[in-house]
């Protein structure tokens, strides 16, 4: 359970500006976060999880500004990030380096309690059976739910997820985004997740944050989140479904596979 | 344009060098031939400058076919000592596999092979903590630029003295014997296994090291566990190729005296008996061969999604040889 504050965090690369002046504050909540790709969502992600430095305001969690990666603060990634050389175990005992030395980390001398942690998480995804599995011989949906497993080891209060299920098909999405989503209702703790497919944001989402060319465009619940708002977001695509489609693919997808044709 | 050209127009039409054209196409014909005209003639003195140099070449080593011929009977002699000739069951010709043999039990030379075999091993285990910390520093992901360059400069040094040198160099602290041998080819490990480390390095992905960083783990767990961890396997491979090499160079040091197999082989060129060198050359194939076998098994086996690369046995011990020699040159 935490609170995490955003003050009017700006961050620019050179002349390009990702994110401008945004600010909001989230509590205990689902949060999803969604925008065309560039509107900013990584960038305020990564600004959060201390991967990149805001070029101005400020973040606070539970009313203490934070700076740099800390095991507070889980990320999972699109690509998941794992190492895939190892096993799914070891991989979601990385998530609890922080509190280990190196040379305990290195000599797999973290204690009982630890251990058994990084086998809950994985049980939490429904991957204990493959625990001694190797990554790189996992599909993609079992990939990623390894890194929600070592976010989770973490102990952390807030979760952050980038796209998580950007490179999945619709049912590993699915089940990823049910794991996730049980991961941070069981785990009790606040997580902000960037989605391009509105339906599956309108599915598990408590609260949507809309971001268009580094602003925040929206920040409602639920049953404020129109089609009009969701076409206003993404200009107009004509594609994009709020109601439950045969098809999770964003308008934008489509637009470039259209262009690709 | 005139109705009967001469045929020095046609000669300049060809080299491209005609008066120019009217259209647009007619002027990039031109330009093209007068393009490939150039070309050739840079490779017509190219060709003239290897001529050249390859003349210079061989009458600096002094080489001459009328030598070879009147050598020739001499070598051929050696030859039947190389592979001296009898028969079996009294009619089938063939070499006398028997007298390599006792030579083999009477020089020892098994026991030498151990040697060999030992100045690999331990000069690969010793070289390795100096290849890591070489290999892993001079990355420029773990040592920012400027200084990362150290490391990769003390490694070129290291490379640019072939082993053979570094037993030179090193004979007034070990002496001449298996034990210097020992030291060069643990300098020369740290050298080319740390190159290689390095190189391996470079090719990892960010992908799991900003994964790790963003546990909130320190910077030598991001190193081990974010970039390591990603190239274990590859760096156990290279070791098994680094100890392949090894035993080549150790064969080749040898043959200034640093023991072994090698050496035994150049005491019995000394004397003239070739017969005894041809056994020891034998040897120098099977050690140089299985060892390259096996390196090349574990090697197919760790690289994960690689074809199973399979060096036939015979390719292997055929190329062995070949392979001592650029080892012992400093080359791979």
């Amino acid at each position: 359970m935490s609170t995490l504050t955003i003050e009017n965090l700006t961050k620019e690369y050179g002349d390009v500006t990702a994110l401008e002046d945004v600010s909001f504050e989230i509590d205990d909540e689902f949060v999803v976060l969604l925008g065309e790709s560039g509107a900013g969502k990584s960038t305020l992600l990564r600004c959060v999880n201390g991967l990149t430095e805001p070029t101005s305001g400020d973040i606070y969690l539970d009313g203490e500004a934070i700076s740099g990666s800390q095991p507070e603060v889980g990320m999972i990634f699109q690509q998941h990030n794992l190492v895939e050389g190892i096993s799914a175990y070891l991989n979601a005992l990385t998530g609890s380096l922080a509190d280990t030395s190196t040379a305990e980390s290195l000599f797999q001398r973290q204690d009982r309690e630890t251990k058994t942690r990084a086998l809950d998480a994985l049980e939490t995804v429904g991957l204990l059976d493959e625990a001694h599995q190797r990554v790189s011989e996992m599909s993609g949906g079992q990939q990623q739910r390894v890194g929600i497993a070592r976010g989770l080891v973490q102990n952390p209060s807030l979760v952050l997820a980038d796209e998580p299920v950007a490179s999945l098909d619709p049912s590993s999405a699915e089940s990823v985004m049910g794991y996730l989503k049980k991961a941070a209702t069981v785990h009790e703790v606040t997580a902000l997740v960037s989605l391009h497919q509105v339906n599956i944001a309108a599915h598990f989402g408590d609260r949507f944050l809309g971001l268009r060319e580094g602003r925040l465009m929206f920040d409602v619940g639920p049953d404020e989140l129109t089609p009009a708002l969701v076409d206003d977001l993404y200009g107009s695509v004509e594609t994009v479904a709020l109601a439950a489609t045969d098809t999770d693919q964003t308008g934008e997808e489509k637009q470039r596979l259209e262009v690709e044709v | 344009m005139s109705s009967e050209p001469s045929p020095v127009d046609e000669l300049r039409e060809y080299l491209g060098f005609a008066a120019a054209g009217d259209s647009a196409v007619d002027r990039k014909l031109k330009d093209i031939k007068r393009r490939k005209t150039i070309r050739r003639l840079w490779v017509g003195l190219g060709v003239v400058a290897f001529v050249a140099v390859l003349r210079w070449s061989l009458t600096t080593v002094d080489f001459s076919l009328a030598e070879l011929y009147a050598q020739l009977p001499e070598f051929a002699e050696a030859l039947t000592e190389y592979f001296p000739p009898t028969t079996y069951f009294g009619v089938l010709p063939f070499v006398d596999v028997m007298q390599y043999w006792e030579f083999m039990l009477e020089a020892e030379l098994f026991a030498a092979s151990q040697v060999t075999v030992a100045i690999a091993i331990a000069g690969t285990a010793l070289g390795l903590p100096g290849a890591l910390f070489f290999g892993v520093m001079a990355s420029e992901r773990v040592v920012p630029y400027p200084f990362n360059f150290l490391f990769r400069l003390t490694m070129s040094v290291i490379r640019a003295i072939p082993a053979l040198v570094w037993v030179l160099i090193l004979i007034p602290l070990g002496g001449v014997g298996p034990f210097t041998a020992t030291l060069a080819v643990m300098i020369d490990t740290t050298g080319y296994l740390g190159r290689l480390f390095t190189d391996e390095l470079e090719e990892i992905a960010d992908g799991p090291i900003e994964g790790i960083r963003s546990t909130g783990a320190n910077k030598s767990q991001i190193v081990s566990f974010g970039m390591l961890s990603q190239v274990f396997r590859q760096f156990i491979a290279w070791l098994a190729f680094d100890l392949e090499h090894n035993v080549r160079v150790a064969i080749s040091l040898g043959l200034i005296g640093a023991g072994g197999l090698g050496l035994e082989l150049n005491v019995q060129r000394r004397t003239f008996n070739y017969t005894e060198m041809m056994a020891c050359i034998i040897l120098v194939i099977l050690l140089a061969g299985s060892v390259e076998l096996l390196s090349q098994r574990l090697r197919s086996y760790l690289r994960d999604g690689d074809e199973v690369e399979r060096t036939g046995i015979i390719e292997a011990f055929v190329t062995a040889p070949k392979k001592i020699v650029q080892s012992s040159m400093g080359k791979r």
